[in-house]
């Protein structure tokens, strides 16, 4: 088991590298070099010159590169044109809260999806079993502006039971100070989770009910209900796990709809801000932290894994 | 206990045993709801009255083809029947219980307890993510008032029982870390932890090779008589059943066809169908020369229930009462515990002189069949090898680059219009060896020559014309053909990708082929799912015959099949063999198939060629230990109960199990497993020699030799 994490962890480092000079690439091929893209329109060669000569850009690429990545490694990635703060303040402060956000939907959504799932491969073919599948439908085909405007229609305005904009608060303990400003940006994008897990849950308890092994569990007498709880939710689990972590992109681009939607000072918030004012710094370091919770996520998919199947374990 | 049929003549038809039986079961008829490939609804009659019964420590065999119904009544004893399955009406009694009608905590406290099952796979019949040490314990956690540290101590216990090497640290094991044989005898010791009175088994052996098959079986009769339990052995191999059951009962199309103790059935059938499937068996006819007796056609399908005796579209004996009536029941001796439903039964007196000329066939007359020693030669393997990383990737390390040998120097010559057998059990690599043969793989020494050529030296152009002369049939065709192609085209591929012919000379071709294998034309429209098992190997024939390749090789080709079916497939192989002067390179585990077809056989171990020599020469003499194990091991269905040859020195059923071809032992690489072995053996791969005469050669240092008289 040691050994397959070293080993996972040393392939996601080797993944990390490509990623730095992923972005390294982009920062070289903004459209006419940072210079024009700071400086303007209207700058003189003059000043561009002495703009590339300051921050180094007149060097040759490999030096650069080396450049970039000590600076990456002291954890300078550089500063904002619009804020004149460091890249690497901004983040940390917004990171933690935007992983929030992300964190509680995807809880909420596994608390509520997996029951789900199962009910509905227990009751397939049943009433239940279409209303719910519906309603995943639904949920699903709806884009996450949409619903996030319903709910602020609905329950923020029609019964104002809940704030329509999110905590506003510097620090994670301050926004969970109020959490009742946390629920509609939680449910957004909680909804369109829960509707994918619980279709991908329903078809994976229905593969496994089909597998041999649980034929052999009932031939001990077991009941349908120790059976799913002993022998299949494990079972399940696996893809479903696979599924999360591929999924965490997607996740994190969620975000950008749903903080801006909800004014949540997240990542998300700061990379479209970023975004309308050309403030490149920030968004190519917004940029390698989502490469860097891609690799992750693979990572703790990979470790998932390994923990809910011994047959992964001892291969690798 | 008389009942009641619809028209049965002589009412007391099961066996008045004495005691109250343990299980019996009463008219039971089971339908299953399900729909047919066009989507519309369809109940299949899956079994129509049956009855059976079972005394306390009594053994049954249930043996039939695929769909008789043999599974679906077992499994109906405990109500772990597939979805849509329902019991109509019947009992199923147990002790006295109706497991037919009892409810599901009912039927829980008896599964696992009273109960007990092993299934067919014993893999897929594990969870895999759970260790084998939990599911072992799990009925008694269950069904006995015990604490975890007391269940976890009769599962170390009953995994001893089964014999499973140092239990204790093996509960910590997951399936997937135990070989087949070990994973079956974990599917044993679950069954039997709560020490049941009944065990059901079914197929607990198809899934596994020879040896095993063996070893479990034999486990199997040992701890019943040592628990005393009464066993329900369900197979569709009479040779699995032959030695292992005190009463057989013949099951076909939903119904018991007969019924009677083991010895009697197989020395005297009386149901035209138990008598048509033992004359299907390839080892009636093996070293004959004749065709096999086949059973024409198909089972019938059970959607509607067919009127009078179910096997009379098939049965050479039908008149019109079988077709019009249902036949009885009836007993075939005084006790009445022989009984058969049949209205013109086997005469076994007949029978009994038949099976006699039979036997004065000897083997040694077939050498007329066999091409002579000088016919030429159409592939020559020579020293071959083939070896394959274990893991591979970029990043591997080097001492994990381990190989996997799976050929270690194998020399044959298979020569034009004969049949070359290759037989061993999974994983000595008879796959990789026809792969080879073919050229789809590149041997990692060795030189493998067609007509001549050495294929290592054909360009591009020279390996794909080589292709027209050699073709591949595979075990599972279905799998092997393109399912949304039709069989027109799926026949015409080769044609077209070799650019033979034009469009309608191509579409000639196809209609000869079909014709060739007994399909009728009109089958080039169909899709494969559309035909049975036996038709989809009739078209894999097909296939591979399509460009007239001068040799076949043959992978499995009638594994997947019933032994009616078998039996056909074998005879159409063997006819287009003599009218095209075929060479056939014949992939088998089963030693009874290839012995019937082959001219001259191959035994491999762990990827080499121990033993090669004429079929008749090495089944009745076998010179090698592993071959001589084999032979001893398989489960032989010969009709008349003879009781196997005395065991000599140096042989016996094989125990142990294959090592792992990454890491063979040095030297020869059977001795591991040999009780002949010597330390000459660990230390010099033995070279073949042809101790007994020619062209049997044998690769072992201390071959069986027959006493000096017999020698020749």
């Amino acid at each position: 088991m040691t050994r397959f994490l070293l080993k996972r962890t040393g392939q996601a480092l080797v993944v990390l590298f490509l990623v730095s000079l992923i972005v390294f690439v982009l920062l070289h091929q903004l459209p006419g070099g940072p210079a024009r893209a700071i400086l303007g329109p209207k700058a003189t060669p003059e000043a561009i010159a002495h703009f590339n000569h300051l921050q180094g850009y007149d060097r040759s690429l490999p030096v650069q590169y080396g450049m970039y990545l000590k600076r990456l490694v002291t954890g300078d990635l550089g500063e904002s044109y619009k804020l004149n703060q460091p890249v690497l303040a901004l983040l940390t402060e917004r990171l933690p809260k935007t992983l929030l956000l992300t964190g509680l939907s995807v809880v909420l959504a596994a608390l509520l999806a997996i029951p789900l799932g199962v009910l509905q491969a227990v009751r397939r073919g049943r009433l239940s079993d279409y209303v719910l599948t519906g309603a995943a439908f639904v949920a699903y085909a709806t884009p996450v502006f949409f619903l996030g405007l319903v709910l602020i229609l609905g329950f923020a305005q029609q019964w104002p039971l809940f704030p329509a904009e999110a905590p506003q608060a510097e620090s994670v303990g301050g926004v969970l100070a109020e959490p009742a400003g946390l629920v509609l940006p939680v449910v957004t994008m909680a909804l369109g989770i829960i509707a994918m897990f619980s279709r991908y849950m329903r078809s994976s308890v229905l593969d496994n009910l089909g597998e041999d092994y649980v034929r052999t569990a009932r031939s001990k007498g077991q009941s349908q209900v120790r059976v799913m709880a002993r022998h299949v939710l494990r079972n399940a689990l696996i893809p479903l796990a696979g599924l999360l972590g591929l999924y965490l992109p997607t996740l994190f681009s969620g975000t950008l709809v749903v903080e801006s939607m909800f004014n949540y000072p997240g990542m998300g918030l700061l990379f479209w801000n970023a975004a309308q004012s050309n403030d490149f710094p920030v968004l190519l370091g917004v940029t390698l932290v989502v490469g860097v919770a891609t690799v992750l996520g693979s990572l703790l998919t990979d470790i998932a894994y390994a923990v809910l199947d011994p047959r992964i374990r001892s291969v690798s | 206990m008389p009942t009641t049929r619809p028209t049965g003549p002589v009412p007391p038809a099961e066996p008045p045993l004495s005691g109250a039986p343990l299980l019996s079961v009463e008219e039971l008829h089971l339908s299953i709801a399900g729909r047919d490939r066009a989507g519309a609804e369809r109940t299949v009659h899956a079994l129509d009255g049956v009855s059976l019964r079972l005394a306390p420590g009594e053994a049954l065999g249930l043996v039939g083809e695929s769909g008789s119904g043999k599974t679906m009544t077992a499994l109906s004893v405990l109500g772990l029947l597939p979805p849509g399955a329902r019991v109509t009406s019947g009992r199923v009694l147990l002790e006295g219980t109706d497991l037919a009608a009892a409810s599901d905590q009912v039927l829980r406290r008896i599964r696992g307890e009273a109960v007990g099952v092993v299934f067919q796979d014993p893999l897929s019949s594990l969870n895999p993510t759970m260790t084998i040490g939990a599911q072992v314990a799990e009925p008694l956690l269950l069904h006995r008032d015990v604490s975890r540290a007391e269940a976890r101590e009769r599962a170390v216990e009953t995994l001893r029982l089964v014999g499973l090497g140092q239990p204790g640290e093996r509960m910590k094991n997951y399936p997937h870390q135990l070989s087949g044989g070990m994973r079956q005898r974990v599917a044993i010791a679950m069954a039997l932890v709560c020490e049941p009175k009944l065990l059901i088994a079914d197929e607990p052996t198809t899934a596994l090779d020879v040896t095993t098959q063996h070893q479990i079986l034999e486990l199997i009769g040992e701890l019943r008589e040592r628990l005393g339990m009464a066993l329900i052995l369900v197979s569709h191999d009479l040779g699995v059943i032959a030695r292992r059951v005190d009463r057989v009962a013949v099951m076909y199309a939903g119904k018991v066809a007969e019924q009677a103790p083991v010895a009697r059935l197989f020395t005297s059938p009386r149901h035209r169908y138990t008598q048509a499937l033992f004359d299907a068996l390839p080892e009636r006819a093996a070293g004959t020369g004749r065709p096999l007796a086949t059973i024409p056609g198909l089972p019938p399908s059970l959607t509607r229930r067919p009127a009078g005796c179910r096997f009379a579209p098939r049965c050479a004996h039908a008149t019109d009462v079988c077709r019009t009536e249902e036949p009885a029941p009836r007993p075939a001796d005084d006790a009445g515990l022989h009984t058969y439903a049949c209205f013109h039964p086997a005469d076994p007196a007949a029978r009994a002189a038949a099976a006699g000329a039979a036997g004065v066939v000897r083997p040694a007359e077939d050498a007329a069949a066999c091409p002579g020693a000088d016919a030429d030669v159409l592939l020559g393997l020579d020293g071959v090898r083939k070896e394959y990383a274990l893991h591979s990737g970029p990043f591997t390390r080097r001492r994990d680059r381990r190989r996997v040998s799976a050929v270690a120097g194998v020399s044959l010559t298979v020569r034009r219009g004969e049949t070359f057998g290759i037989v061993g059990e999974s994983g000595c690599g008879k796959s990789t060896l026809g792969r080879l043969a073919v050229g789809m793989e590149k041997p990692t020494g060795g030189s493998v020559r067609f007509e001549g050529d050495d294929l290592a030296t054909l360009d591009r152009a020279g390996l794909r014309a080589h292709r027209r002369r050699v073709q591949l049939m595979f075990q599972d065709s279905y799998a092997a053909m393109d399912p949304r192609m039709r069989v027109g085209a799926i026949l015409r591929e080769p044609l077209v990708v070799q650019g033979v012919g034009d469009r309608s000379a191509q579409e000639e071709r196809v209609r000869e082929l079909l014709d060739e294998v007994g399909l009728e034309r009109g089958a080039v429209h169909r899709y494969p799912h559309e035909f049975s098992g036996g038709q989809r190997q009739r078209l894999g024939l097909a296939r591979a015959l399509a460009l007239a390749p001068s040799l076949v090789v043959a992978d499995e080709p009638v594994s997947a099949l019933d032994v009616s079916v078998q039996a056909q497939i074998l005879n159409l192989m063997r006819d287009l063999q003599r009218e095209k002067g075929l060479s056939y390179l014949f992939i088998s585990h089963d030693l009874a198939v290839v012995r019937y077809l082959a001219d001259r056989v191959g035994v491999m171990y762990l990827g080499s060629l121990v033993e090669t020599g004429p079929a008749a020469e090495v089944f009745a003499r076998p010179l090698h230990p592993y071959t001589r194990g084999l032979l001893e091991t398989a489960d032989s269905a010969v009709v008349g109960g003879a009781p196997e040859a005395e065991p000599a020195k140096g042989a016996g059923p094989l125990a142990g199990e294959t090592p792992s071809a990454a890491d063979p032992p040095s030297g020869c690489r059977f001795r591991t497993r040999c009780p002949l072995a010597t330390d000459l053996c660990a230390t010099t791969p033995p070279e073949p020699t042809a101790p007994a005469g020619e062209g049997h050669l044998v690769s072992c240092h201390f071959p069986l030799l027959p006493v000096a008289g017999r020698a020749g």
